[in-house]
């Protein structure tokens, strides 16, 4: 915040500057006058250049206008926030009528334009008066600060919401078994407290995972073979597939892949793919591991043909704790933790995690992964 | 050549940024409309119903001015088609927000009722496409650009395959009864909604090419008409008897 005031504090500044400046370099052009003022114009004219370079420069919207509202200088990203057509229309709109605001009120005003996209943008726009009637508006696009706002917001009411609920259970549970004298009852309830410790086992034990993948920055690269990555994966799965009576079958390329990386690491992400793949699918679905080779990347994709993620939901779901539906995911028994853990693998081997989805017709998730350079031949590992 | 009517073309100019703030306001409602019913947002509900009044208001303002320089200004020509054009456009995108108000309060009136992935699925298709054909109509208004105006009519017909095809998955769902009669009629009417928007878009694009060409689809029915009904098109010159023997 304070780095982008002294920005704009340093425009404002040279604004009245640049404007005589302009005026003089016009004149120059049309009515051809002596040498002396054509050098000045020269200068004038490099001058320009280089705040037009500055104002193109900087990360924000910046608009000047004249005491009719006319624009006199604008740079590219208030020319066009440059991500969607109307959401171009409804800056320009908005940007318009607060410049208007304040200088009917010779104050600053600010005001923050939700859009909704999609993607959907967060931006603030402040418009204030300069000296000479004009004024200035600065757009700025809060959208990444926004988002990280909310993650970290999420992420705490999340964590607690994970941890509490299991101890919650155990203490009730284990209030209720105090004053009982039924055996039957007693084992009933304390194997629901196995359940419940258990689960909160598990959701511990994933933190630690991926705190340990998060910490582990650097990967001991070895070469690694994709088709012993995919087969020990489906082999994890395989029990809990065939229970939830979904198919699983990968489709590999003729010859074996080699990637350099940390074994275990991708065989979790790996896993926990195929692991959300099933859960989210209905009996009798298939389940499909495909590896596809290309020039510079190996590719891992796994698709299912499952309920699918809404979209206002996709580019959430690789936040820790984060759940589309958190009834359901009770039910699942996964721990929210899953696709972080992916996702800071693919980080830490140099690679990335891509997902299309549709609801009703299922989800890709796909894995890239660098293809290593030099002697890669399988009989070397 | 020196610019006749400066005064005048710049208002012709206000007048289409208007229009085209109007209809950016209504690509915006579309997602919004579509999220409200996929979430059950009453917030966001009552949030497009409010915002329908400023669109309204906004819509009465534009056809006012138009009508001003209508009468002040006599444009003739091709100012003449873009102010009669935008007059038309007024219309189609003020309807097209009533649409996203209509989806709002049906989200209001299912509210509390889930949905099949299979369902969500489509609706969302139809919002993004109902959307991008909307997208498409302003930027073909902006620029002036037929090519984009034509297309929007084929890429209007994938919006009314979805539409079938989500009709076909309402029935299916009631069939499973995991919706009731009552849903699954708001959502029938729903998808109505989205294809009536991309209807909507179709106008548009037709009015941009009448615009930039003078050229409407209508004019080609209305040709078949005049073949049909016009008897005596020879100006009173008796044609040759093609069936007469020779002498």
């Amino acid at each position: 915040m304070l780095v982008g005031g002294i920005i704009i504090g340093i425009i404002v500044s040279a604004f009245p500057f640049v404007f005589f400046l302009r005026r003089s370099t016009v004149k120059a052009n049309n009515e051809s006058v002596v040498g002396s003022v054509e050098l000045l114009s020269s200068e004038a004219e490099v001058h320009v250049a280089e705040l037009d370079s500055v104002l193109n420069a900087i990360p924000l919207g910046v608009v000047v206008t004249d005491e009719q509202g006319n624009i006199i200088l604008g740079n590219h990203i208030a020319a066009g926030v440059g991500i969607l057509r109307h959401i171009d229309v409804l800056v320009d709109e908005a940007a318009e009528r607060i410049i208007k605001k304040s200088r009917e009120t010779g104050s600053v005003v600010r005001e923050t334009l939700e859009l909704f996209g999609p993607p959907p943008r967060t931006l603030v726009i402040e418009a204030m008066p300069l000296e000479g009637s004009k004024s200035i508006a600065i757009i700025e696009d809060i959208s990444e600060r926004t988002r990280i706002d909310a993650v970290r917001t999420d992420f705490v009411a999340n964590i607690s919401h994970e941890l509490k609920t299991p101890v919650g259970a155990l203490s009730i549970l284990a209030d209720t078994i105090r004053d009982e004298d039924d055996l039957k009852v007693i084992h009933r309830l304390s194997s629901k407290m196995v359940k419940e410790a258990n689960r909160m086992a598990q959701t511990i034990d994933d933190l630690l995972e991926l705190s340990r993948i998060e910490l582990d920055g650097s990967v001991v690269p070895e070469p690694v073979s994709v088709y012993s990555v995919i087969a020990e994966s489906i082999d994890r799965m395989a029990y809990f597939a065939a229970q939830a009576g979904i198919g699983v079958v990968s489709q590999l390329p003729e010859d074996d892949c080699v990637v350099k990386g940390d074994r275990l690491q991708l065989v979790s992400a790996v896993s926990n793919l195929i692991d959300n793949a099933v859960k989210y699918s209905e009996k009798g679905d298939k389940v499909t591991v495909r590896v596809t080779s290309l020039d510079t990347t190996i590719e891992i994709s796994v698709s299912d043909e499952g309920i699918g993620i809404p979209q206002s939901d996709i580019d959430r779901i690789f936040e820790r704790f984060y759940r589309v539906d958190r009834a359901r995911s009770r039910g699942t028994g996964g721990t929210g933790l899953g696709l972080s853990i992916v996702r800071h693998v693919m980080n830490n081997h140099g690679g990335s995690v891509n997902v299309t989805s549709q609801e009703g017709e299922g989800s890709t998730f796909v894995l890239t992964l660098l293809r290593p350079s030099g002697n890669t031949a399988v009989n070397n590992i | 050549m020196e610019e006749l009517r400066k005064g005048f073309h710049h208002e012709l100019d206000e007048v289409r940024l208007s229009l085209a703030r109007l209809a950016a306001s209504v690509i915006e409602a579309i997602p919004r409309a579509t999220n409200v019913l996929l979430s059950g947002d009453l917030e966001g509900a009552e949030y497009l119903i409010l915002a329908d009044d400023e669109i309204d208001s906004r819509s009465i303002a534009l056809e006012d001015r138009c009508y001003q320089l209508l009468a002040l200004q006599a444009p003739v020509a091709g100012d003449l088609r873009q102010l009669i054009s935008i007059l038309k456009m007024v219309g189609e995108i003020e309807r097209s927000a009533d649409l996203t108000v209509n989806i709002a309060k049906a989200a209001r009136r299912i509210y509390g009722h889930s949905l099949d992935p299979k369902l969500r699925g489509i609706i969302t298709k139809m919002g993004e496409q109902a959307q991008q054909l909307f997208t498409s109509a302003l930027q073909s208004f902006e620029e002036n650009d037929v090519a984009i105006a034509g297309a929007i009519d084929d890429m209007d017909s994938y919006l009314d395959s979805l539409q079938r095809q989500f009709v076909q998955a309402i029935f299916e769902s009631h069939a499973a009864g995991s919706i009731d009669l009552q849903v699954a009629i708001q959502l029938a009417v729903v998808a109505r909604f989205y294809e009536r928007i991309g209807d909507h878009a179709v106008n548009i694009g037709e009015r941009v090419l009448f615009i930039v060409s003078g050229w409407r689809p209508e004019n080609k029915g209305a040709a078949r008409h005049a073949a049909k009904t016009t008897h005596d098109d020879t100006y009173g010159i008796p044609l040759p008897n093609i069936n007469a023997p020779e002498d």
